[in-house]
């Protein structure tokens, strides 16, 4: 492929997310920088280490504008051949481009690729496109032009108003309405007020808020400052958890730039309004999420909810009122002052508007961050723009929500997804976590792995959370030794229904969901566990055992050669055997198998 | 202003918690981590009660529900009898020794369940002793890690430089959960061993030196009356009150 060169400056944009930065997206932005120093080099070029963009399957990503071309997987290594190649005769390197699996066929820009031409990015809009540590990179992509309209054009209630016609719902799990929340807080009579961003996310495989922090930091900040203005807050926190260390970084940066150009501080703007961002950085538990214990961890007591029969609008930090959202609602801010409320309105379903980002992990083809229009259906989500299941297995299940979100099987994934439709599905929206899960999958080790994680992220303050999970946790350890009795089935319904009913906090009260929806769903799993000792999927180590069907070996070796502990024996190409006495059940056959020959008996 | 508590007409003063306004009807609701002294915590759930309000109807913590409308309570349903049953059932392992777990347990009559039980724990976490040593002023121990590993001690297990071995944690504490061993010359409590302080009186052991130089500082002045035992200071008084008549 060869193209007209465009003579004008060339933009290169290395992702420096944290997911091309562990595959060394550093070295190729340093090789370029670098080289592209030299006199040799005859071209006008700008390196940009921007956040991350999403397609974190495919890092290092490195694009290059405005010809649209987007590398994958490039090495420090490429990166002579792309200055010599590309920079310098336009000629295209084809190896590096987007390879489909499925058509075979290249492609030059992420534009033209699936995972991304679903996608509707409000959220994400920036990222990936700017360099986060430049105020100015944000400035020029309408940056601080909301704050402008709201201190020089708009009332405080009329930006409440905007807010509130948005439909704009709470995206850290709650999905409760943003402008009444900040009416609220405007409506009390006390004073200071605060505004917080909670940025402690917790959800095991969820980093769009850590990717929002890290490559547009200043979408938050703005989004806060307007907020403090609607509401008259005189100081913000945002909290972060500490391992976000990249974010902590941006943030930070991106704090002391916009003090130092006045839109934090005394006077911002030349308005009369003075507000002043200050970061917190959280210890990294899981419950801190939950906006009263994050609000007392603020405070330097220990990080445990309590009961909202006060809400934090009235009685937050310091008992002061306090407006706390998620860091992805405050990026959706600037966007609906900019571009109005009725325009953000049109994208989503009835209830919950705009667009929601997802973390796309597990067995997925394209892992990475997604932001679609609410009421996009879990099948384009995990088929359309994820690719489908890798290695040509069948889906199972998908959960949502992260632990304390449910698993909707294979007959929902037409699901329009939205915030009210999960909850009715058994499970919630969460953060936007989307952990797929292929037939490999045993859904009572799902639910056993979640009691675990949250046996040990529970605050421990309320009795059913701390006890429900400890006796659920129990019960499905035994399921999963195959000691478990088809009444353990009844006691765990019963625990979740008292967890959903009385804990204290919405954790607690969503804890069980990964168990309940297992039990609704996919109860003969769990009675194949109880009533024949036999995990279907092969995971539960105490009741598997693979065996090699005859007819379908070919005598390949490749189940020997990945066998760990050499179980397995055979002549080439003859049928294999597994030694059971030296099996020890970890899958490796069958993962690997390519003629579906080893089987759970 | 007015609300309905089991269908009963009742004055409840705004900002008061459904559970005090409870209280004074004389009807019975269930709590475990919560005292006339502290107030609710809202952690044992026991005292979950249905409000109506509006149009919606809801399961409340009664302890930490403050009543600032006209509500209509509802303090025992099948729904909540059956989170009350499920709490004991789950708590009863925790301590399953204490009479105190024992008598709710026959009470709810709880169902069987093949849990594991560790015959050795005593406590339910109901952190009374935790509120109690605040309300003393030293706050020398606390609720430690979370989730399923929550208990309460002393920082890092250590014996506090705070704690002034009052022992009023053992005193609020339902199940005997707190261990504490006495001999007529010391007392030893969260691994911290206090020498005790004798009555002058009667020659009984009462009180920690800690204890007394603590209460000395805390009502400002040195007072010899610190040196008897709660019954010979009655005694004591009594005595010299009989001499002014």
């Amino acid at each position: 492929m060869q193209q007209a060169i465009n003579n004008d400056k060339r933009m290169i944009l290395v992702c420096c997310g944290t997911g091309c930065l562990a595959n060394g997206s550093m070295e190729v932005y340093q090789a370029l920088q670098q080289q592209l120093s030299t006199n040799e080099v005859q071209v006008k070029t700008y390196t940009k280490a921007t956040g991350c963009n999403g397609w974190c399957e495919q890092g290092p990503l490195v694009k290059i504008m405005p010809d649209d071309i987007t590398y994958c997987l490039v090495n420090a290594k490429d990166v002579p051949e792309i200055i010599a190649k590309t920079l310098q005769t336009g000629e295209i390197i084809n190896r590096l481009l987007y390879r489909d699996p499925k058509s075979k066929k290249r492609f030059k820009s992420h534009h033209e690729i699936d995972f991304y031409k679903k996608q509707h990015k409000v959220a994400l809009r920036n990222i990936g496109e700017i360099d986060p540590a430049s105020i100015e990179d944000y400035i020029s992509t309408d940056g601080y032009k909301a704050l402008k309209k709201v201190l020089q054009e708009m009332t405080s209630a009329q930006v409440i108003d905007e807010v509130m016609k948005s439909g704009l719902r709470g995206r850290g799990g709650g999905g409760f309405p943003t402008g009444l929340k900040w009416k609220a807080g405007a409506t009390t009579k006390a004073s200071p007020r605060y505004v917080i961003c909670n940025g402690d996310e917790g959800d095991p495989g969820a980093f769009m808020d850590r990717s929002i922090m890290e490559g547009d930091p200043h979408t938050v900040i703005e989004g806060m400052i307007i907020c403090a203005y609607a509401i008259g807050a005189c100081a913000g926190y945002i909290y972060v958890r500490n391992e976000y260390s990249l974010a902590v970084k941006n943030l930070n940066i991106a704090i002391n730039n916009a003090r130092s150009q006045g839109y934090l501080g005394k006077d911002i703007l030349g308005s009369q309004l003075a507000f002043d961002i200050e970061i917190v950085r959280g210890g990294g538990a899981f419950v801190c999420g939950e906006e009263t214990a994050l609000i007392a961890s603020i405070e330097g007591n220990v990080g445990e909810p309590r009961d909202k029969y006060i809400f934090p609008t009235e009685k937050g930090l310091w008992g002061q009122p306090t407006i706390i959202n998620n860091v992805e609602t405050w990026a959706n801010i600037p966007v609906i002052i900019n571009k109005g409320a009725a325009e953000f309105a049109s994208i989503g379903t009835e209830g919950s508007k705009g667009t929601k980002v997802f973390s796309l992990v597990g067995k997925v083809i394209n892992t990475g961050l997604v932001e679609v229009p609410m009421g996009t259906t879990l099948r384009e989500i995990i088929f359309d723009i994820g690719g489908g299941i890798p290695g040509g297995r069948n889906f199972k299940a998908v959960q949502t929500g992260g632990p304390s979100g449910g698993c909707i099987p294979e007959h929902m994934l037409d699901l329009q997804v939205d915030f009210d439709t999960l909850i009715k599905a058994g499970s919630m929206m969460g953060s936007g976590g989307l952990i797929v899960m292929d037939d490999r999958t045993c859904m009572v080790e799902i639910a056993r792995y979640y009691a675990n994680f949250l046996a040990g992220e529970s605050c421990g303050k309320c009795t059913p959370c701390r006890e429900g999970i400890k006796a659920m946790l129990e019960i499905l350890n035994n399921i999963c030794q195959g000691e478990g009795r088809e009444e353990d089935l009844e006691f765990l319904q019963e625990i979740g229904e008292t967890m959903q009913t009385a804990s204290l906090c919405a954790l607690g009260r969503t804890a069980p969901n990964p168990v309940l929806s297992t039990l609704h769903h996919f109860r003969e799993e769990y009675l194949e566990h109880i009533n024949n000792a036999r995990c279907p999927a092969g995971v539960c180590r105490d009741l598997t055992e693979f065996y090699i069907d005859g007819e379908p070996c070919t005598g390949c070796g490749l189940c020997v050669k990945n066998c760990p502990v050499d179980a397995i024996s055979g002549e080439k190409k003859k049928v294999h055997v597994i030694d059971q006495d030296k099996c020890i059940q970890c899958g490796e056959c069958i993962n690997h198998c390519k003629f579906d020959a080893v089987k759970i008996r | 202003m007015r609300i309905s508590i089991d269908h009963q007409a009742i004055d409840v003063n705004p900002g008061e918690t459904i559970l005090e306004a409870v209280r004074k009807t004389g009807i019975d609701i269930p709590t475990l981590c919560y005292h006339e002294a502290f107030g609710g915590q809202g952690m044992c759930r026991m005292c979950m009660v249905e409000v109506k309000n509006g149009n919606t109807t809801r399961l409340v913590a009664s302890c930490t529900y403050p009543i600032y409308e006209e509500i209509e309570v509802k303090t025992s349903t099948p729904a909540i009898e059956k989170i009350r049953r499920s709490i004991v059932t789950l708590l009863y392992r925790t301590a399953p020794k204490s009479e105190f777990m024992e008598n709710l347990y026959r009470e709810y009559n709880c169902k069987e369940n093949r849990l594991s039980i560790d015959l050795n724990e005593r406590c339910i976490l109901c952190r009374l002793c935790v509120r109690a040593c605040e309300e003393i002023g030293s706050s020398a121990i606390s609720a430690i890690f979370r989730g399923t590993e929550k208990r309460i001690s002393t920082p890092f297990d250590e014996a506090s430089a705070v704690c002034i071995g009052c022992a009023a944690c053992v005193e609020v504490c339902p199940t005997g959960a707190i261990g504490l061993s006495e001999t007529d010359e010391e007392r030893t409590i969260w691994n911290k061993t206090f020498a005790l302080v004798h009555c002058e009186r009667c020659g009984k052991p009462f009180a920690t030196r800690e204890q007394l130089d603590y209460i000395a500082t805390r009502v400002g002045m040195k007072d010899n009356a610190a040196n008897f035992c709660e019954d010979c200071r009655k005694k004591n008084l009594a005595t010299q009150i009989s001499q002014f008549i």
